[in-house]
């Protein structure tokens, strides 16, 4: 029953994941913490630092809230159900975009997708780092990496090392 | 390098291969090592190529480079070249993250090893905000994307509302807003 209702629910994120998994964080975080209880504040912050370690596409954690909830199936089926229906979708439209390269309903899409992509996208980080209560210790490490990226350009590698390195001091 | 005309991959042995290397590497980010492997080192599309079909993924729902994996997938072997390309894009980066993973959880009630998994988390947050704002930059100048942004980001980052419900909303205004000329 609980792998349905991942199925189903991640299906559904997938249809709707423009900008890809960042722009649905808040809304799966909504749903797996506060309506369905599957993890708690502290699980999903820790499964999204995880899947941001480890090399992959970032979708990947929408596998690690599946094997929390149901083991490797439910990894298997979060993976599958988040990646599939915007497959298929990807698959058909792919001809269709290059047909309609030129038309004002194409472009008048992009420019309107643009900045709820954007919204949502900081929208993303900042619930990850709100999880529950504001604790100020991790909002300093968040804008602290924030800033760094947008000042440098160092390889962003760095900033999850430091990150780790300042949770170890402030967080302990 | 823009005059050197691409060489598609040959075989879906080949296809696979180039994914899977480009997800063994993945580290912090797919985008570049994608780049890398498809433009620079296989020379499966040209940097002008690469940055099409990027950007229909980008606008597509899903992950952009899953999509892109579907994409070009098809685009060489038809529907099994989309699925080796998708298979071998997953495959190690799902084992491995699944593994760590495994391995985070039996060592969590170590409370040094959660404080730093919860930085890592919080300095990933961080960077995810820090690209809404350089994506923003180009945007900005419009009052109606700034309204946009921060409409979205009240509504579901302060405010919590289902994105099921906000997003009908915010994409008809957007929409509404596009075809005046003001995005």
């Amino acid at each position: 029953m609980t792998l349905v209702e991942l199925a189903f629910y991640f299906g559904l994120l997938s249809l709707i994941s423009v900008g890809g998994l960042p722009a649905v964080m808040p809304e799966m975080q909504r749903y797996v913490i506060e309506v369905k209880a599957w993890l708690t504040p502290a699980e999903f912050i820790e499964a999204f630092a995880v899947g941001q370690a480890a090399p992959g596409p970032n979708v990947l954690v929408a596998s690690l809230i599946g094997f929390k909830v149901a083991g490797l199936p439910g990894a298997v089926v979060a993976l599958g159900a988040m990646c599939g229906p915007a497959a298929v979708l990807a698959w058909w439209v792919s001809e269709l975009w290059d047909r309609f390269k030129d038309s004002p309903w194409r472009r008048a899409l992009q420019r309107a997708i643009a900045p709820i992509v954007v919204g949502l996208i900081f929208s993303g980080g900042f619930v990850i780092a709100t999880p529950g209560a504001i604790d100020w210790r991790l909002w300093l490490i968040a804008g602290a990496s924030a800033a760094t990226l947008l000042a440098t350009r160092l390889n962003p590698l760095w900033m999850l090392a430091a990150g780790g390195a300042a949770g170890a001091v402030l967080l302990a | 390098m823009q005059e050197e005309a691409a060489a598609p991959p040959q075989t879906l042995r080949e296809l696979f291969t180039g994914f899977l290397w480009i997800g063994a590497r993945s580290f912090g980010g797919v985008l570049p090592w994608a780049y890398r492997t498809m433009v620079e080192e296989r020379r499966w599309l040209t940097p002008a190529d690469f940055t099409e079909t990027i950007g229909l993924c980008q606008f597509l729902p899903g992950p952009n480079i899953g999509n892109a994996s579907i994409v070009l997938g098809k685009r060489w072997f038809g529907l099994r070249g989309a699925v080796v390309a998708f298979l071998g894009l997953m495959a190690l980066p799902f084992v491995w993250v699944l593994a760590l993973f495994a391995l985070y959880v039996d060592f969590a009630s170590e409370g040094a090893l959660r404080a730093v998994v919860l930085g890592v988390g919080a300095a990933g947050a961080g960077l995810l905000m820090a690209t809404a704002v350089k994506l923003a930059r180009p945007l900005a100048l419009r009052p109606a994307a700034l309204a946009l942004m921060a409409g979205c980001f009240v509504a579901v980052g302060v405010a919590r509302v289902s994105l099921l419900g906000v997003i009908p909303v915010a994409l008809g205004l957007a929409l509404l807003a596009a075809w005046r000329g003001r995005l």
